[in-house]
């Protein structure tokens, strides 16, 4: 396979940008022709996925809902050409998927309340300056061809730790190791984030799992809408804004850090470890069960280069741990190959202020009530294959794992009695563990699926020239 | 050997349904409406039968043609495939069905070409029906370990029970944790066995193969 043309790619489908602020603007189409002569004057603003002789200083992307599309008028023979998934909706998907209880669409933030969000349009940025001249065009562009209204918008952020922007979130857990790598993506291979070869070796995934138009693992087309110039080069974006209980999480982690291991705050660091699969440094669990490395951490053939197949019991990294429910890499046996075609590239960054250190006394209320947490974002070909399989058998389930029904500690929608079960050995600085009584530490509060056209996509759409025919 | 793995038995019958024009609705339509309204619970007719682990129970209409370079057959008649993995050997383990569940079993196969007037409690004939509609089997439901029913039961109550225990007994005294335990060893030691799909967690989400 030749190189992909990566000028026909939005940039945000090939890669995160690692710009500390961004803005994600929710529209509504109220008029089909005027949007269309919005997203014409968008189109030159918009960043693909060409390689930065010098980084900019903010970015431009774009997606569509279902109801975006429709509001957009294009041919019935197109929009009902979309996966089912897509068409229905993440609200309306929400059984599936476990947004149930505390998460379901009834608590969610009111934007996502009336099926009114059509586009999301993303500004990504270096300075906080830059975020808000980006912003006051896109308004001008609004007001000018009245061509959306625009509903709400999200800001997000990265953490700043002594001063620097860093990838934490506000648990404390470094976020953001990698995605997986997909052939023709111009980027290094990094060992641990393809597939592994029988030689040992890794390589990239096929293009078909990221981007529509091209062969997935199984040597098949993704299922895509028609006219197939639509859809190549084009990925569906799964938006979830995810808030964090702070406040309950260090209560939690407090209260059972006391009563792990030697209950002192190596313990706590290292129950949140069993957690998570990865120390809130972010040295995977797998590689060093017993301490931080930072060595393993800042070398990138090793902060994710690891496997679960030594490790049937979890004794290092427990079977329930995050890292390892959401890709466990070769953890279910056939030297990983179960996973290739359930993995999901994410972007995202924190939202909300961040909390006070932990050292320092808060009200674990107060935290709580703080409208924090994350913006997950998925770019997948298939959202029911990739994404949705993922949050619902291997986030709110554990059967794959021998986990019954035990859910993700952190992001599984919990209910009464649940527990999460940490694997150990004879030594006494891990012992086996259980943690029960698991409160939500997060809640979902709104999102959508979105279709994330290519360039020429794009301009199809803001010329009228999709023809399903 | 085929059908067997260890203590568990593969059972693939094959029988077809029967094909009367005059018939409205037709047969399969019959046993259609009847299968969607069986229940899966502890009420279910395999749950009320000893040996099952588990039994599935479908209307095989034709085969269907795939396109080329597959050939387009046909199969001569309608079946009900019926599946189980079961304790014993077939004839103990369908001996044990139609002592337990002859009406259930007559209300389905009535409508199978073959089936003998007398029905299951026609034991001898019921057996012989049966036996010439098997198929070797050669998969079996792979959680199925070489267990028996009860014996697989018994153990998830037992490893539900320990799993709780501990949770609850972490940090506790060693010698009171040992009190517990043997209390715990009594108590379940005493516990009638456990009765087939008894045990039903309600989940508050689709956990089914629709989105597979």
């Amino acid at each position: 396979m030749s190189k992909l043309n990566a000028s026909d790619i939005q940039g945000f489908s090939l890669r995160g940008y690692n710009m500390p602020f961004a803005r994600y603007l929710f529209l509504r189409l109220t008029h089909a022709e005027r949007a269309r002569t919005l997203l014409t004057r968008l189109l030159p603003l918009v960043t693909t996925g060409q390689l930065w002789d010098r980084k900019p200083e903010s970015t431009i992307n774009l997606a569509f809902t279902q109801r975006g599309l429709a509001a957009l008028e294009l041919p019935l023979a197109t929009l009902i050409s979309f996966p089912p998934e897509f068409q229905l909706g993440m609200k309306a998907r929400g059984s599936i998927l476990g947004d149930v209880g505390r998460n379901s669409s009834e608590h969610w933030d009111k934007i996502w309340h009336d099926g009114h969000v059509h586009v999301w349009l993303a500004i990504n940025s270096l300075t906080q300056d830059v975020l808000h001249s980006r912003f006051a065009e896109m308004q001008a562009l609004l007001e000018e061809t009245r061509g959306a209204e625009l509903l709400g918008f999200q800001d997000a952020a990265a953490i700043k730790l002594d001063g620097k922007f860093c990838t934490k979130e506000h648990f404390g857990y470094t976020d953001g190791f990698g995605n997986p790598d997909y052939l023709g993506i111009c980027r290094d291979t990094q060992p641990g984030q393809g597939k592994l070869m029988k030689d040992g070796t890794w390589a990239p995934l096929a293009t078909g799992e990221l981007l529509l138009g091209y062969a997935d693992e199984a040597g098949e087309l993704p299922v895509a809408p028609v006219p197939h110039l639509l859809a190549a080069n084009g990925t569906f974006m799964v938006y979830r804004k995810i808030h964090q209980n702070v406040g309950t999480f260090r209560e939690f982690l407090n209260k059972w850090g006391e009563r792990y291991g030697a209950g002192d705050d190596h313990a706590k660091e290292k129950l949140a470890s069993k957690f998570i699969g990865r120390w809130r440094d972010g040295t995977p669990a797998e590689l060093s069960p017993d301490r931080e490395d930072p060595e393993i951490v800042a070398d990138p053939d090793r902060n994710v280069n690891f496997m679960f197949g030594n490790d049937g019991a979890g004794t290092r990294c427990p079977l329930g741990s995050h890292v390892r429910r959401v890709n466990p890499r070769d953890a279910f046996g056939f030297e990983g190959r179960l996973v290739h075609r359930r993995r999901i590239s994410r972007r995202g960054l924190p939202y909300g202020p961040p909390a006070p250190p932990e050292n320092e006394p808060a009200d674990a209320r107060e935290l709580d009530a703080t409208d924090r947490g994350i913006v997950f974002m998925a770019l997948n070909a298939n959202l029911a294959r990739q994404f949705e399989f993922v949050q619902q058998q291997w986030i709110s389930y554990g059967n794959d794992a021998h986990l019954g029904n035990e859910k993700d500690i952190l992001i599984g929608c919990h209910g009464e009695g649940e527990r999460f079960g940490i694997q150990g050995d004879t030594s006494a600085a891990n012992p086996p563990f259980f943690c029960t009584g698991l409160p939500n530490f997060t809640e979902l509060r709104g999102g959508d699926y979105f279709f994330l056209p290519s360039i020429t996509a794009l301009g199809m759409l803001a010329m009228n020239l999709v023809d399903p025919r | 050997m085929p059908s067997r793995n260890g203590s568990v038995y593969g059972l693939t019958l094959l029988c077809p349904i029967l094909n009367d024009p005059a018939a409205v609705p037709s047969h399969d339509l019959q046993i259609r409406d009847h299968l969607a309204t069986l229940s899966r619970g502890a009420d279910s007719m395999f749950a009320l039968a000893p040996g099952t682990h588990l039994a599935r129970l479908v209307v095989l209409d034709d085969v269907v043609y795939v396109g080329a370079p597959a050939c387009e057959e046909h199969l001569k008649s309608k079946y009900l495939v019926f599946e189980s993995n079961c304790d014993g050997d077939r004839d103990s383990y369908l001996t044990g069905l139609a002592k337990a569940i002859p009406g259930e079993l007559d209300t389905i196969w009535k409508h199978c070409a073959g089936y003998p007037p007398g029905g299951a409690n026609d034991l001898a004939r019921f057996l012989a029906y049966m036996k010439k509609c098997e198929i070797e089997t050669t998969f079996f439901f792979a959680p199925v370990n070489n267990k028996t029913v009860t014996e697989t039961l018994v153990a998830l109550r037992n490893k539900h029970a320990i799993a709780h225990f501990i949770a609850q007994h972490q940090g506790v005294k060693p010698a009171q944790v040992r009190a517990s335990i043997l209390a715990l060893r009594d108590k379940l030691n005493a516990a009638p066995d456990p009765k087939p799909a008894a045990v039903h967690v309600e989940r508050t989400m689709d956990t089914g193969g629709r989105n597979e």
